[in-house]
């Protein structure tokens, strides 16, 4: 029985029809990664899984306000992997997100997925990041589709991302075989009008035994490595069905990702008469595609590597892309670069201004830990506990990767290269104290099974968990640490470990101290500190209505001994001409730390009251 | 025709949020266009860079070298930073404010004589009209204000309200005090 709809209720409905309506038919200004999202959710996507990291992180984000089905941020990228592939078995459709060094962490799944197929659909998302954005390197994802046998999506702009990874579900259904939609941040953190369609309701599945293709023993997998093959040779064919060419003309251009809206944009610019090749699916490729290079030879313009240039000199097309420097090999396209490449190849002589030149040279600006960031108490904690010792600083990815620009990061290349790494300098350099330094994120992402050899291997080293319970540097997504505190590993194990609050400073160089001497003899030892990201707090604070005390300097009192804007390093505090102190107001955020560390009492807050207020707030953010 | 704005600043002064304004203007006039953000050091005072393109239709995500028709700058040195991107006949508008780089000195004078001598350079109070308003904040609207006036696009901009739409009314009401190139 339906109770009949009261009146408020009806208009409440309406409203709620009419932005349905709006969201879904208007074109709205969609971020390539929003786009994937809609796409997945048009296709019926049921479970989807990832770990943030730019430029891939929206993709999730947009997903979780659809409750109707499985979304949820995993430890790493392997485990995402593993449970959109598990999900897929089963028949659901699914879908996992990351950005390409992500999937060097889901890689052996990835590898397996193809052997075994899939019965429902999956589609994994990657967005590369050339010119290293937020990166440490830029490794073209495509690549993992030549050697895992999995095929590669690869749009050119947001309307494209949304209709690729719809179609990705399909052709990953069709085949039962694992999809890779490739990403760029140019397409990923590009946003342009899209036209979205609604959600489709989410497709689970039902687990059916098929022992024969789904358990890996070598018997089997051999003979699943047979029908592999197969597939890939019909994946080969459909590859054209993404392929679309626009113009005419004796000159060729093939494109693909946001390399065919470059290519598209140079040709239109200088009225150049030339067939263009947009490819929508850049592994693996058909044979078929010479028939539309009749003159067998063709410029291929591509972003990252030369995946897809490889491929199509490798079915005797002659070239010209990044292999024989037409376009650089290294960094992001950029339209000049491909007006550049394209006039070369076709002998188009065009000429483009060099760049202007600035007045003045500005100073360079990296980077900073925020004010008032947890951080920034840990770092200067550790400069005072450890002040004396030759320190190797082993780094990590995250906010406190910022800590290069601080003096507090010696290495720093992958996510777990702290604890990782750090095992190794401490065991190869007896001399010096190796000083690792993880997020939180990263410690459960990366570091739990190193752990386990920091114990098994009693490796002399300290390693500190800068826990400040959020994923902050991709934008503060959670992160496991309130159910799963870091320090119960280490109890666990049975490594002697400090919880520290860096927001108070003495204490925590007093127990650092302790520990920096326990790793000294010889001991591992653990260091969890702890205070929440301060950008959540603010936020927690601005929707409470509350906001920060400031601090201030009296400046008969400053000394100008340096320590708060030379030591504790705060980008709010800044050098005057004549030595002393000055806080920038819109810059403070509150935490008090600079009136613990000036040794004059120099440095007190505006409005006293607020202090422990916002201490207690920004512990519960 | 495509027109190509290069929007820079400091992390945390807003330009994310002030090219989606001019990209959201550009689309409400009916233009296709185009916005390649650059996320993840946004709030940590890095130096922030987001290209603008709109037109009929719109194919690259981002302005090439000598190739912006306009550089919107909400700080003076990164202003400098994007000199660049301008084009030969290209108009720059610049936030009359500095923000200090820790442990670098900077002559403020000297930049902004710098920049005001130069003709295709045009210098803003948007920092101080903010101020004004109520908080730094507004800066961007001020900015956005002045630039939709000077693009035609302010008819089109009907989603700001409070502080952000008195700043937006005042950049606008900027550029009736000037003669437009």
């Amino acid at each position: 029985m339906c109770p009949p709809a009261q009146p408020n209720r009806l208009v409440a409905d309406i409203d709620k029809f009419i932005s349905y309506i709006y969201l879904f038919i208007v074109r709205q200004l969609l971020l390539g990664n929003e786009a994937i999202a809609y796409g997945a959710l048009s296709a019926g996507v049921a479970v989807a899984t990832g770990y943030p990291g730019t430029p891939s992180s929206e993709v999730i984000e947009t997903l979780l306000e659809y409750r109707d089905r499985i979304v949820e941020w995993t430890t790493n990228e392997k485990v995402a992997v593993e449970i959109a592939y598990g999900a897929a078995l089963s028949g659901a459709r699914a879908l996992a997100a990351m950005k390409h060094v992500g999937l060097n962490v889901a890689a052996d799944p990835l590898h397996s997925a193809a052997y075994t197929g899939v019965e429902g659909a999956l589609l994994i998302v990657v967005a590369d990041d050339p010119a290293m954005w937020s990166s440490q390197n830029e490794q073209d994802t495509r690549w993992y589709g030549v050697q895992a046998y999995v095929p590669v999506l690869e749009p050119s702009d947001p309307q494209d991302a949304f209709q690729l990874a719809k179609e990705g579900f399909s052709l990953s259904e069709s085949f039962g075989h694992p999809v890779l939609l490739r990403s760029v941040t140019r397409v990923s953190h590009v946003r342009a009008p899209v036209v979205v369609e609604p959600p489709a309701p989410p497709k689970f599945g039902r687990f059916q035994k098929r022992v024969d293709k789904h358990v890996l023993v070598p018997a089997i997998a051999r003979t699943r490595k047979v029908d592999l093959l197969k597939k890939w040779e019909s994946l080969a064919d459909v590859s054209l069905r993404y392929t679309k060419v626009d113009g005419e003309g004796d000159l060729v251009v093939i494109a693909s990702g946001v390399g065919y809206a470059y290519a598209a944009e140079a040709l239109e610019r200088y009225n150049v008469r030339a067939r263009l090749i947009k490819i929508g699916m850049s592994v693996p490729i058909s044979k078929r595609i010479l028939d539309m290079v009749p003159q067998g030879e063709a410029v291929v313009v591509e972003e990252g590597d030369p995946v897809l240039e490889i491929q199509l000199r490798s079915l005797g097309l002659r070239t010209k892309g990044k292999l024989d420097g037409f376009f650089p090999r290294h960094g992001e396209l950029t339209l000049r670069s491909v007006i550049e490449g394209i006039s070369k190849a076709f002998n188009l002589g065009v000429k483009l201004p060099s760049a202007p030149r600035p007045p003045l040279e500005p100073p360079s600006r990296p980077a900073y830990l925020c004010p008032g960031c947890p951080h920034m108490g840990t770092f200067y904690a550790l400069r005072i506990a450890a002040a004396g010792a030759k320190i190797v600083w082993s780094g990590d990815i995250g906010c406190y990767s910022l800590g290069v620009n601080l003096g507090e990061q010696d290495v720093l290349t992958h996510m777990g290269s702290s604890l990782g790494l750090g095992m190794g300098i401490a065991q190869a350099d007896r001399e010096k104290l190796v000083v690792a330094t993880i997020g939180d994120s990263t410690f459960y992402h990366a570091a739990l099974p190193q752990l386990v050899d920091l114990k098994t291997k009693r490796v002399p080293l300290l390693l500190v968990v800068m826990d400040n319970e959020y994923t902050a540097m991709t934008g503060g997504q959670p992160s496991p640490s309130r159910d799963a505190p870091a320090e119960i590993f280490a109890q666990a194990l049975g490594i002697k470990y400090f919880v520290v609050d860096p927001a108070d400073v003495k204490t925590s160089v007093e127990k650092i101290r302790e520990a920096v001497s326990l790793a000294k003899s010889g001991e591992p030892a653990v260091v969890v500190s702890r205070r929440p990201c301060i950008l959540e707090a603010l936020r927690v604070a601005r929707r409470a209505g509350f906001s920060p005390p400031r601090y201030v300097v009296d400046a008969d009192k400053c000394k100008s001994c340096g320590i708060c804007y030379n030591l504790l390093k705060c980008y709010a505090i800044s050098k005057q001409p004549d030595g002393k102190a000055w806080i920038d107001p819109s810059l403070c955020n509150g935490c008090s730390m600079c009136a613990q560390v000036c040794p004059y009492n120099a440095i007190k807050p505006q409005e006293p009251g607020k202090v422990n207020r916002w201490l207690e707030l920004w512990s519960q953010a | 025709m495509v027109t190509s704005i290069v929007v820079v600043g400091v992390g945390g002064q807003g330009v994310v949020t002030l090219a989606r304004w001019l990209g959201r203007a550009a689309m409400a006039a009916g233009y296709d266009v185009k916005i390649a953000e650059t996320h993840g050091l946004s709030q940590r005072g890095g130096s922030v860079e987001v290209h603008v393109r709109f037109g009929e239709v719109v194919r690259s995500p981002t302005v090439s070298e000598a190739d912006a028709d306009y550089v919107v700058a909400l700080e003076a040195l990164e202003a400098l930073r994007a000199f660049k991107y301008l084009k030969s006949d290209a108009l720059m508008v610049v936030n009359k404010r500095i923000i200090n780089v820790p442990g670098k000195s900077v002559d403020s004078a000297a930049v902004f004589n710098a920049l005001v001598s130069l003709k295709n350079v045009k210098l803003i109070p948007a920092f101080d009209i903010a101020q004004r308003l109520g908080g730094s904040t507004y800066e961007n609207a001020v900015m956005f204000g002045y630039m939709a006036a000077l693009l035609g696009l302010d008819r089109a901009v009907d989603w700001l309200d409070g502080g952000n739409l008195r700043a937006f009314n005042e950049g606008k009401k900027f550029i009736s005090f000037e003669n437009i190139r």
